[in-house]
């Protein structure tokens, strides 16, 4: 039971990574994913790579089930109950248009039609009292009307649930005498918080997608058991942390916006590790790249986020890892605009037919073609040699296409389209650090993802980031997030109150309630008392505002000393994160939150085994930015198996290995350390550049 | 030569900044105007008020008119006056010609140890004395000093300095002064970041760098416009519409009448034969409507800057309503802009078929404003929602419904769990409403009706502009859609009164239902497909007898069966009988 298997399923590939906790070894596999058989991918992986499933003591997963379920629309039809009154809340939403201009503007779509939304007759206070008692009457009506009219699935949401669940229970209970087998999601179970659009829009999705990604798990497990698998399953989550399958197929939606998150977790566990104070997470892949600030090892999290995108997406107030993506990746198509200016992406050329120097008949120049042409990337060992690079045609095509409309060089046109991808890139990684307040100085940026290492350096210089972190594995380092990932719940309630007048016993009984609830699920998960842990939070913020800040508490210290240090903490931190504090004013609370963990053991990568010194395997010309557009200079050419913990190479250097590449300067110093990454100090600006 | 990597970090790094300010303008702020409303804008502007950047989403029409104030500041003090770490505050209606709860606060950029230029936030206070409390004090000020308070290029802050007095004065003259002072932080916080921006880029690539890339990037904007109109044939294109009244004379609606002159790739819009300057309170000095419309049409997805509007020349001549001479009231000097913006597009939906829908609802939301005194905490306070409306109909689509205006965009509602939380109220509606949308091939979207009760005694403002003489129309035989307004009753057995701008004192107990218009049909609605007007009823958008009267679709009763045979004689009938001109 040594074995520890990752899958992640992509839109294209299904990855999987496992490691052996005896022999520490690590195996990878990749195949394509079959959409219409998604469990097909993971089968095949596991032959590829020789695994023996009945050795393996957890399999944790990670799909795009849910969120292509949601985007595809082909969940389950499904009904909404609400209060008397609230019919239209879910179309309505909170009737705001993004795009200012946009005459054509599109508002989300609802996932329930009008028809099938039903309203019952009952009216709790924002206390929670019941000013309309619940009719049941209304209730059994409602159901009725759902089922003759084809839902397979209901989701209820009832004004101030998030202080009383009582109706909502009221209406499940009737709804297990009038469809006992009928999926349902009841919005307090999903969301104990208050804004009633953002809490149906999050239950309407669990519901919606509820059915289908159930059946999708069952299925899943059901193969595994078949192949001898009995292992522990877990599911990865969008906050970063996985789950069991039976908690996954009652809140599916948690698992929406697991795909980008694996890079983040095994980062910060990794910055946890070398004791780095404030990282970014900077993983850049073919279509996109993306960046998530990493606090004392731990990544920031976001309240919620947009299904679709945030100008007609769907609300889910679901606590996601922060991860800022632009479209910048290796594929990302460089042309020159209507009015002569020079343009990288969104479109990208994807994986196939991809850059035009993979040969598969790409006919738009990427950015993977420009550092291809600037000798960044290394013709003849491009997926260790898997992929030969044919960069002719590119060069003829980026002369055309660039150069000639902007009246530069070829290589400057090449270094053009990679210096507008990292300054767009750059953009990203401000998002998540600058703009937090922090001082870029005092960053790490750990770079993963199959094109990250290659534009690394490049970002870190022009935000002033002294140093570059590559880990090892970084072209497979989402896949290995998911071997590192804990269990994680987050639980959340609304308490709306000011922060002097806070009654103490009512806190303590919500956390205690949010605790009992979390060590219950996570010992129903399997997981072993020692193991689990939890971790309290209250949402603040100056009264007269709405946008909340995240302050860790501790009951002893509110026991001893009240709230002032918790106060002052707030002050503190919305100076940090705002330049102005108000220590006078009243402060209240929104919300009290509790996040529970369950440790996993983290498996620890074999650190390299070579040893001695190592020589370059050669030379060759690289372009890098200059003030006057590209510059050669000649680069030693590194590959990364053979440097021996300890080796020091100064730039300008190339480091390759399988799947990615490590470009570096005049002036910076790359080391590899003992536990295998390798750590480049970035030379000193000199003025201007 | 400037290489065009630069130009690429500055065309990004401006409007970035800009951005970065207004989130954490949002993050931080004190009233719901600003957070939820997003009725601000934050901006970098040079020496001259050539605008260099401003946010993305927020108040459109906030696009328009900042470059006066640092032209009248630049004026009124010469360059030399600015030092490093003032801060500015400015509502002057002589300058700024909007209501006064539009505070701006600005604050001079120095990089290199000279003048750069400004950065500059726009944004609503929840009061500023008089009668302003809330959305403003709309039609009820009949003059700027009965409206609230009056700040004419004042600096609070010199050379890093609060000028304590100044603040207490403007602390001492408005109702919720924790509120506002905690907006005025957050707002010269905001100037600070921009500032901060601004200096790191010119450190960076150098001011003649920075100046070149600006310079390229106007040119850019400019040409992207101008790629757009040439498109559109020569001439004069007009159109006209009106709003009820001005708040104040009843009797006399406000006319609007656009002329847009096309030659080549200029576009001149003309708003000189509006309705002279007002007694009630609808005027303004804005360019707004010109430049919402005209960005709507050439570029609406590209960031603003000074080059987006140097091929649009705007025509509005001194004393007519849009640029009134002060003192006239301009407490609601917005109300009329979102028509006006419609005015614009229909005088060109002949000459952009394909790219114009039919007239949106036409008010700036529906507002809720209920304030006073709670008697339970004994604190005061202002409960504010932004109710959206039907838009018109559009080529190939219905009209969205339930949406704010054309110059609102990230502009929220609030929650009805949040306000209850907040405030003595319950809001025990809030629905779209059937049969508002304008009927059409592509239905106008819906109004929304919202129905609140008080739980305490307060004040209710109740104030839109009156669409009734002129309703949102429909464009290509499309029909137009139904007009909002305010019903109140101060107890639910009596009968409700219609309220069309004003204020009511309300007892705990009284309702009130705030109603939005929907937006105007694109197209006759006998060409709209049976199956969409059945799936209508069946949602219940439209009614059986609206099927009937304007789609000329017969539907049995109970079964809501399609009686085809009936359907397709009554529309034949119909098609002949129609005089119209253009229907599609």
């Amino acid at each position: 039971m040594s074995l520890v298997i990752a899958t992640d399923i992509g839109g294209t590939f299904t990855d999987l990574v496992a490691f052996d906790t005896e022999t520490r070894a690590i195996v990878h596999a990749k195949s394509h994913t079959e959409p219409e058989d998604l469990t097909a991918g993971i089968l095949r992986c596991l032959r590829k790579s020789g695994l023996q499933l009945e050795k393996a003591g957890e399999f944790v997963h990670g799909s795009t089930i849910a969120i292509n379920t949601a985007i595809e629309r082909k969940g389950a039809v499904t009904a909404l109950l609400v209060t008397r009154g609230t019919r239209d809340v879910y179309s309505i939403g909170r009737g705001n248009r993004p795009e200012s201009y946009n005459l054509m503007f599109r508002r989300p779509q609802p996932y329930v039609p009008r028809y099938l939304t039903f309203e019952i007759d009952e009216r709790l206070s924002s206390d929670g009292t019941a000013i309309i008692p619940l009719d049941t009457n209304s209730v059994r009506t409602a159901l009725r009307a759902a089922l003759e009219g084809g839902s397979e699935s209901i989701a209820v949401c009832l004004l101030h649930s998030y202080v009383s669940p009582r109706h909502e229970l009221l209406v499940a209970e009737e709804a297990q005498s009038v469809a006992p087998d009928t999926y349902i999601s009841l919005s307090h179970e999903i969301l104990r918080e208050y804004r009633e659009y953002e809490r149906i829009s999050t239950t309407v999705l669990n519901a919606y997608i509820g059915p289908k990604v159930s059946e999708y798990i069952s299925n899943l497990q059901s193969a595994l058991i078949g192949e001898g698998f009995i292992g522990r399953l877990s599911i990865m989550q969008s906050n970063g942390g996985v789950m069991a399958p039976d908690t996954a197929r009652r809140e599916p939606v948690r698992t929406m916006e697991s795909g980008p998150v694996g890079g983040a977790i095994a980062a910060g566990q990794l910055a946890g590790r070398l004791g780095i104070k404030h990282a970014v997470a900077f993983d850049m892949g073919g279509t996109t790249a993306k960046a998530a600030l990493i606090n004392d090892g731990v990544p920031e999290m976001s309240e919620g986020y947009f299904v679709g995108n945030e100008m007609s997406g769907h609300p889910v107030m679901l606590p996601v890892v922060d991860v800022i993506e632009v479209g910048a990746g290796g594929g990302s198509i460089a042309y020159v605009d209507s009015v002569g200016s020079l343009q990288i992406g969104p479109q990208s050329a994807g994986g196939y037919p991809g850059p035009i120097c993979y040969g598969w008949g790409g006919v738009e120049p990427t950015v993977t073609d420009a550092n291809a042409i600037l000798g960044r990337l290394n013709p003849d060992s491009f997926l260790g040699g898997e992929m030969p690079l044919n960069f002719e045609v590119a060069r003829h095509i980026i002369e055309s296409n660039i150069a000639s409309p902007l009246g530069i060089s070829i290589s400057e046109a090449a270094q053009a389209i990679v210096d507008v991808a990292v300054n767009k890139m750059a953009l990203a990684v401000r998002a998540v650090s600058i703009e937090k307040g922090l001082d870029p100085r005092d960053c790490a940026l750990i770079a993963i993802g199959g094109a990250g290492p290659l534009h690394a350096v490049a970002v870190a210089r022009d935000l002033d980031i002294p140093m570059v972190i590559v880990p090892p594995l970084p072209g497979h380092y989402s896949a290995f997030g998911m071997l590192v990932a804990d269990v994680r719940h987050d639980y959340v309630r609304t308490y709306f109150q000011r922060l002097d007048e806070l009654d103490p016993v009512v806190l303590s009984g919500m956390i205690v309630e949010m605790d009992s609830d979390a060590r219950k699920l996570m010992s129903q998960e399997g997981l072993a008392s020692e193991d689990i842990s939890t971790e309290q939070f209250v949402d603040l913020r100056y009264s007269g505002q709405e946008f909340t800040l995240r302050v860790q508490i501790f009951p002893e210290e509110i026991e001893r000393e009240g709230m002032d240090d918790v106060r002052k903490r707030f002050d503190k931190l919305h100076q940090e994160r705002y330049g102005h504090m108000a220590p006078t004013e009243a402060v209240e609370v929104v919300n009290v939150r509790l996040v529970g963990i369950g440790r996993r053991n983290a498996p620890a990568i074999e650190p390299p085994t070579a040893t001695g010194l190592a020589t370059p395997v050669g030379n060759r010309s690289v372009g890098f930015t200059a003030k006057s557009g590209s510059i050669a200079r000649v680069a030693s050419i590194w590959k990364r198996e053979e440097l021996a913990p300890g080796s020091r190479i100064d730039g300008p250097a190339v480091i390759e290995e399988y799947a990615s590449t490590i470009v570096f300067d005049v002036g910076d110093v790359a080391e590899v350390r003992g536990s295998g990454e390798i750590v480049i100090r970035l030379a000193e600006r000199a003025g201007p550049n | 030569m400037l290489s065009p990597v630069t130009v690429e970090v500055v065309r990004n790094s401006l409007p970035a900044a800009a951005n970065e300010m207004a989130y954490d303008l949002q993050r931080t702020s004190y009233n719901m105007m600003i957070y939820e409303v997003r009725d601000y804008c934050c901006a970098i502007l040079g020496v001259h008020g050539e605008l260099l950047a401003q946010n993305v989403g927020g108040v459109s029409h906030f696009v328009a008119d900042l470059d006066v104030i640092i032209q009248d500041s630049v004026e009124r003090f010469g360059v030399e006056f600015f030092q490093p770490g003032d801060a500015f505050i400015m509502n002057h209606q002589r300058v700024c010609g909007q209501h006064l709860n539009n505070i701006v606060t600005y604050a001079p950029i120095f990089a290199d140890g000279v003048l750069f230029g400004f950065s500059m936030v726009r944004a609503h206070w929840v009061d500023v004395g008089g009668l302003s409390t809330g959305f403003g004090a709309s039609g009820l000020a009949a003059d700027p000093w009965m409206e609230g308070l009056q700040l004419d290029q004042v600096r609070v802050i010199s050379g890093g300095e609060p000028d304590e007095q100044v603040m207490r004065m403007i602390r001492d003259n408005i109702r919720y002064p924790e509120s506002s002072m905690g907006d005025l932080r957050a707002q010269i916080a905001a100037c600070r970041l921009g500032e901060r921006r601004i200096e790191e880029l010119v450190s960076r690539y150098g001011m003649d760098d920075i100046r070149s890339s600006i310079d390229r990037i106007f040119v850019d904007s400019e040409l992207r416009s101008r790629q757009v109109v040439e498109q559109l044939p020569d001439g004069e294109y007009i159109a006209e519409a009106a709003i009820d009244h001005d708040f104040v004379d009843r009797d006399d609606p406000v006319s609007i009448k656009a002329i847009v002159r096309i030659s080549g790739s200029d576009m001149e819009i003309d708003l000189s034969e509006c309705a002279k300057q007002r007694r009630g309170a609808v005027n303004s000095r804005t360019r707004a409507a010109a430049f919402v419309a005209y960005k709507a049409l050439t570029a609406p997805h590209e960031a603003v800057n000074q080059g987006s509007f140097a091929a649009l020349k705007v025509t509005i001549a001194e004393g007519t309503f849009m640029m009134a001479q002060y003192p006239a009231p301009m407490a609601s000097w917005s109300t009329p802009v979102p028509t006006v913006v419609d005015t614009i597009l229909r005088a060109l939906s002949g000459a952009m078929r394909d790219r114009i829908p039919a007239a949106h609802f036409g008010t700036l939301g529906a507002p809720m404003t209920f304030f006073g005194m709670n008697p339970r905490t004994g604190r005061r306070f202002v409960v504010q929602s932004i109710e959206g409306g039907g838009w018109g109909g559009r080529p190939g689509e219905d009209g969205a419904s339930a949406s704010v205006s054309i110059c609102q965009g990230d502009v929220r509602n609030a929650p009805i769990e949040g306000l209850e939380l907040k405030f003595p109220i319950l809001v025990e509606e809030r629905s779209l409403r059937e049969d508002s949308g304008g009927p059409g091939r592509y239905r106008g979207g819906l109004g929304v009706r919202t129905r609140v009760r008080s739980l305490v005694d307060g004040t209710w403002s109740m104030s839109m502009p009156g669409r009734n003489i002129c309703p949102p129309w429909g464009l290509w035989g499309g029909k137009q859609g139904t007009v909002g307004y305010y019903e109140f009753v101060q107890d639910e057995t009596s009968a409700f009164e219609r309220v069309d701008g004003g204020r009511r004192m309300a007892r705990s107990g009284s309702i009130t239902w705030i109603r939005t218009g929907g937006g105007g049909g694109w197209g006759s609605p006998l060409y709209r497909s049976v199956d969409e007007v059945l799936m209508d009823v069946r949602e219940g958008y439209v009614s059986v007898q609206s099927a009937f009267d304007d789609y000329g679709v017969v539907l049995k009763d109970e079964t809501l069966a399609v009686d085809l045979a009936a359907t397709e004689t009554l529309r034949a009938k119909r098609l002949r009988d129609t005089t119209e001109g253009a229907i599609v």
